[in-house]
Order: structure tokens, then sequence, then C-alpha cells
């Protein structure tokens, strides 16, 4: 705990309190009400990670700018807002540079709040008392993304309005009561000029206006709580330089104004390397022969979508799951309601967290491989699930190591050695361990090959099963490559009773495999 | 800051921090000289535009780098800062060419 922080507040402790003072002390301490402003930063904040958020905010600001520059010139109509936007390009000074700046820092934006949120995820900004901060910060990243599902239509050009067609059969496809508000509320009830028109009052108005009030309640509670301390993973204590306090003004102010700086001189330079060109104009004729595809930022959720099992009857399934991975992410910081903040001490929220990232990182690839592609349930299962399998296991591989540093940094795991029939890390048993490593991971590495080809035959089998009907051969792949999912489960859930990962140590060998490892 | 605040004040990096300052002034006015000149219709213009507010934004980083790193124990990495200014450099004579 330091100065900087305020992770234990008075306002919490409220024993022998009436409920309606602790429910009141609760919401100060948690919103800030009661503290001083402004006051010095930890120097340990000096760090870029710490400043993702601001810097997506620092490119809201570009948006800004750029964008009521834009503003002067475009008209919301169909008929006339492809031809505005060309004058831009073509007729305004500088307008090419303005439309394609404007673009990439709402990229950047979108890719700094994404980077934001799993940052806070892996080092647990979301515990006590910063809860109200991340349910803030996680509608600011909704925002975030109206604004890209918005602005991307404005330009009227095939791409975009087709993508944002694509992004609004998804809303239709949810249950009656919702899609239908839903779809009032984004398109209202006319044609394409009232949907133009909707869009453009979010982009330009709505949205920013709940941004601000989003980012004011979110800069509050900041200064009340003050920024998180790191976690290290190896819980040694930190340097009491680095807990020395600065002052916001210069030292911390300075900091943000070079990563801002360097930051806009990057999207800069990408706007010269990468400037953007528009695309045809939308028209019926033309969608007709175009494959539609939502921009990379929803490309993940839209792969999704694309998996046959999710076609038309399992769409609400698949909207629900999405719709739910959104609500536990909302509500993470009471589900994970652990005291600790090492990543050491949450390895499954870690492994989840990286899985859900290279998913989501797999996803996106694979959609903007295969535009328009129905993708096979095995084949979804296979690239899915292997995927999956393979962040656990190198989660678990990992977490071996950080264990074997936290062990050799002295911390509070067992010496080396023990009972018969159990090697642990370090001292004379390193070597045993590298070679039982080894056997182990190649032991994992058989077994997700095995899990996900038998997972992926599974399905195959099933809606085999359910389309053409019962049949031997059908019956005996199930029943295979249920066998097989059976043995892959059971074959690693022995590996890692074995690796027993919270203790740091190996407790069984099997002579016939894991030569050379010797007591 | 004086010797007696920081154990580790040393008066080269100061006075080597003073010249790229120096330095970093100089090409951020001839950004900002460039940047007035520039004719907005020409070929290139936007290119030129953005390497030259580019160049100008990484000098005015330094600058703060610069100013931070002295306050705090007077040392800085000497290599990044010479390679950004030859970078602000490269920026302005790419922009000034286009």
């Amino acid at each position: 705990m330091v100065e900087g922080s305020s992770d234990d507040t008075p306002a919490d402790s409220g024993r022998g309190k009436s409920r309606a003072e602790r429910l009141a002390g609760w919401f100060d301490s948690r919103l800030g009400l009661s503290y001083e402003m402004l006051r010095p930063a930890p120097q340990y904040s000096i760090n870029p990670f710490y400043w993702l958020g601001a810097l997506a905010v620092v490119a809201f600001v570009i948006q800004g700018v750029t964008g009521v520059m834009m503003m002067l010139y475009y008209v919301p109509s169909p008929s006339q807002a492809y031809a505005t936007t060309m004058y831009v390009f073509q007729d305004v000074s500088y307008g090419t540079f303005l439309e394609t700046v404007h673009l990439y820092t709402a990229y950047a934006m979108i890719m700094l709040a994404f980077m934001h949120l799993m940052r806070g995820y892996f080092v647990s900004v979301h515990k006590k008392p910063r809860e109200a901060m991340w349910v803030v910060g996680m509608l600011m990243g909704f925002v975030t993304l109206g604004f890209g599902f918005t602005g991307y239509l404005l330009p009227w050009t095939i791409v975009s309005k087709s993508a944002t067609d694509v992004g609004l059969g998804m809303v239709q496809a949810l249950p009656p009561p919702i899609s239908s508000f839903l779809t009032f509320l984004i398109v209202g009830t006319g044609g394409d000029a009232a949907e133009l028109l909707r869009f453009y009052d979010l982009h330009v108005v709505i949205l920013p206006a709940i941004l601000l009030v989003l980012l004011g309640a979110k800069m509050y509670m900041l200064e009340a709580h003050g920024v998180s301390e790191p976690v290290t993973g190896l819980q040694s204590p930190l340097p009491e330089r680095k807990k020395k306090l600065i002052p916001i003004f210069p030292d911390v102010s300075f900091y943000l104004f070079e990563l801002a700086a360097i930051f806009g001189a990057a999207m800069l330079l990408i706007s010269v390397v990468f400037p953007l060109t528009l695309p045809p104009e939308y028209s019926a004729a033309l969608a007709g022969q175009y494959t539609a595809q939502p921009d990379w930022y929803f490309l993940w959720i839209y792969q999704i979508l694309k998996i046959s099992a999710f076609e038309e009857a399992g769409l609400p399934v698949a909207l629900s799951a999405i719709t739910l991975i959104f609500v536990v992410l909302v509500l993470l910081p009471f589900i994970d309601r652990g005291e600790g903040r090492a990543i050491t001490g949450r390895i499954k929220y870690v492994t989840l967290g990286a899985v859900f990232v290279a998913e989501v990182a797999v996803l996106a690839v694979w959609g903007y491989l295969t535009p328009g592609q129905v993708i096979p349930n095995e084949q979804a299962a296979l690239v899915l699930g292997g995927t999956a399998l393979l962040i656990t296991l190198g989660s678990a591989l990992l977490y071996r190591l950080l264990s074997g540093g936290l062990r050799k940094a002295g911390a509070s795991l067992p010496a080396p050695g023990g009972s018969s029939g159990v090697v642990r890390t370090g001292g004379s048993n390193d070597a045993a361990l590298r070679s039982a490593s080894v056997w182990t991971a190649g032991s994992f590495v058989v077994l997700v090959a095995l899990g996900t080809f038998s997972i992926s035959s599974a399905i195959n089998a099933v809606v085999a099963m359910a389309m053409r009907g019962l049949s031997s051969a059908v019956l005996t792949s199930l029943v295979l490559a249920l066998a097989g999912v059976l043995a892959a489960v059971a074959g690693a859930a022995y590996l890692l009773y074995r690796l027993d990962l919270p203790n740091s140590r190996i407790k069984r060998r099997v002579r016939t495999f894991e030569l050379g490892w010797s007591k | 800051m004086t010797g007696e605040e920081s154990p580790t004040y040393e008066p080269a990096f100061e006075r080597l921090g003073t010249r790229i300052v120096a330095l970093l002034l100089l090409l951020e006015v001839l950004s900002v000289y460039f940047l007035w000149v520039l004719n907005p219709v020409g070929p290139h213009a936007e290119d030129a535009f953005a390497l030259s507010l580019a160049a100008s934004l990484v000098c005015f980083a330094m600058i703060s780098y610069i100013y931070r790193a002295l306050k705090r124990d007077n040392r800085f990495g000497r290599a990044p800062l010479i390679a950004g200014c030859c970078f602000v450099v490269t920026l302005l004579m790419v922009g000034i060419a286009l």
C-alpha cells in the first residue's frame, strides 16, 4: 500500500454503523466522493502500460478534432454522403490526410481500449476498491465499439454499408423484444435515410456525450483511488524509489504529453505510408456482387456466427453466448473476488484471459481469410479447441517457470526434496525436472491432438446423425470419438495432477517413459 | 538542481542535455516554418505536412524527456536521443524533398 493508492479505505471498514451508513461508505470508498483531487502519483506509474487508457483518450481527442473538420463538409443523406466524402478526399486541402488520420486513430482507439482492458484483467485492477472503475471502463469500451460501428457507415460506401447490414442482421437475430427495440434505436422506422441520420447523430452527438460523462466519472474515481500497484508475479516488494510520489505537474503531465506526441507522430507516419482510398459508392445492385464483411474489430464475432452449428436456428444461441461473454466481463469484479492480485495466484483467470485473447485473434484472422464462407463444425472445433488447449498448456508451463522463479527469489514455496516419489523444482533435481517437463510437454501435445481430433469427430458424428439418421457407422464413429475425448481428458487430468502446479512440484514418476529422471 | 540534491549529479549530462535541447528547438522551429510555408495544393503536400508535423511532435517529446530526466536524476540515454535527432532530421528532409 502506498500513499498514491487507496486500497484500504476507512469508509469501507464500518463496524457498528447502520446499514445506510455502511452503504454510503461503500459508495464513497468505490466512487471516491470525499477524496482530494490531483494528488501526486507514485513513480511506478511512469510506465506506458499505465497509460493505455489515456492514449485511447488522446486518440478520441484527435478523432474529435479531425471529425469536426470533416463535419464542415459532410451531409448525412444517402444521396450526398458519398459525394461529400469524396469531395473531402479530392478537393479539400489535406482532406485525404484528415480522413486517413481519423480512421487510423479510430482503429488505434479500439486497439488501445482492448489492450487496456486485457492489461487490467491480467493485473486484476478490477478488485477492491476499483470495481466501479472497471464497470465504467467496460461501458466506455462499448461506447468505443459503438463509435466504430456508427462511424463506419457514414461514407456510404459498398464496404461500409454491407458491413453495417451484417451488424444489423446480428441485432435482428436477437429475441423479438430486444431486437425490435435495438433496431428502432439504431436505425429508426424508416429506410436508408433514417438509418444514416441515426448513425450520424449517434456518432457525433450521443456517443461522444456519453463517453465524456463516463470519462469524467472514471477520472474522478482514478483520482480518488490512485493508480493500482504493479503486479510482478513474484510478489517481491516494490523498491522505495518506485513508491516515491511525484507531482502531477510537471512530471506526470509531461510524461503523458510525451506519450501523446509519440502516439500522434506514429499515427501521422502510418497515414503517410498507408493512405486511405475510398471504395465505390453503395448501391443495391453492387451490393449483390460484394461479400459483406464487418470491420476487423467485429470479425471475431462474425466468424463465430459463420460456424455451421450457429447458422439460422443456432444464431440466437451464438449471440446469447457472445452477450454472456460481455456480461461476464462487465461483472468480473463481482465474480473474481479473491484478495490476491499476483498473476501466479490467479492461474485459472490468467489462463482464461490468455485463451480469450488468443481465440479473438485467431477468429479475427480466420474471418479475414475466409470472407463469406460457412465454417464446418469439425473445423471450428479443431481450430478453437486446439487453440484453447495449446494456450492452456503454454499457460501451465509458463506458470511452472514463474513458480520456479518465485521459489528462487526466496518466496514461500516449499524447499527442494521431499517424500519418496515426489520431485520438486530447483536444487539437485533440476535435471530430473527438465527431463520430466519435456516428457510432460510432449504428452500434453499428443493429448491436445487426440482431444481436438476426437471433439471434432464427435461433433461431426452428431451432426451426421441429426441430418442423415442413425447408422452403425455413425454410431461407431461417435463412440470412438467419445472414447478419444475421455482418454484425452483423463490423460490431461493425470498430467495436471502429477504437475501439482500450486506447489511447484511433480508428484509421481513413471520410469518406463521418463528416462533420466532420478530422485 | 544542485549536486547536494542529487548524488548522481553530473555536469556533463546537463551540458549535453542543453545542447540537444537547443538542437531540437532549432529543428522544431524549422518544422513549424516549413508547415507555415507549405503549399497545401501542391503534389505530396499531405505527406510533407504529416512528416513535418510528426517531426515536430517527436522533437517535443524528446525535449520533454530531457527535461524530466534532468529534473529526476540528471541521467538519460544518449543513444536514443541521438537516434531520435537523426530520425527527426530524416523526417524533415524527406518532407522538404517531397
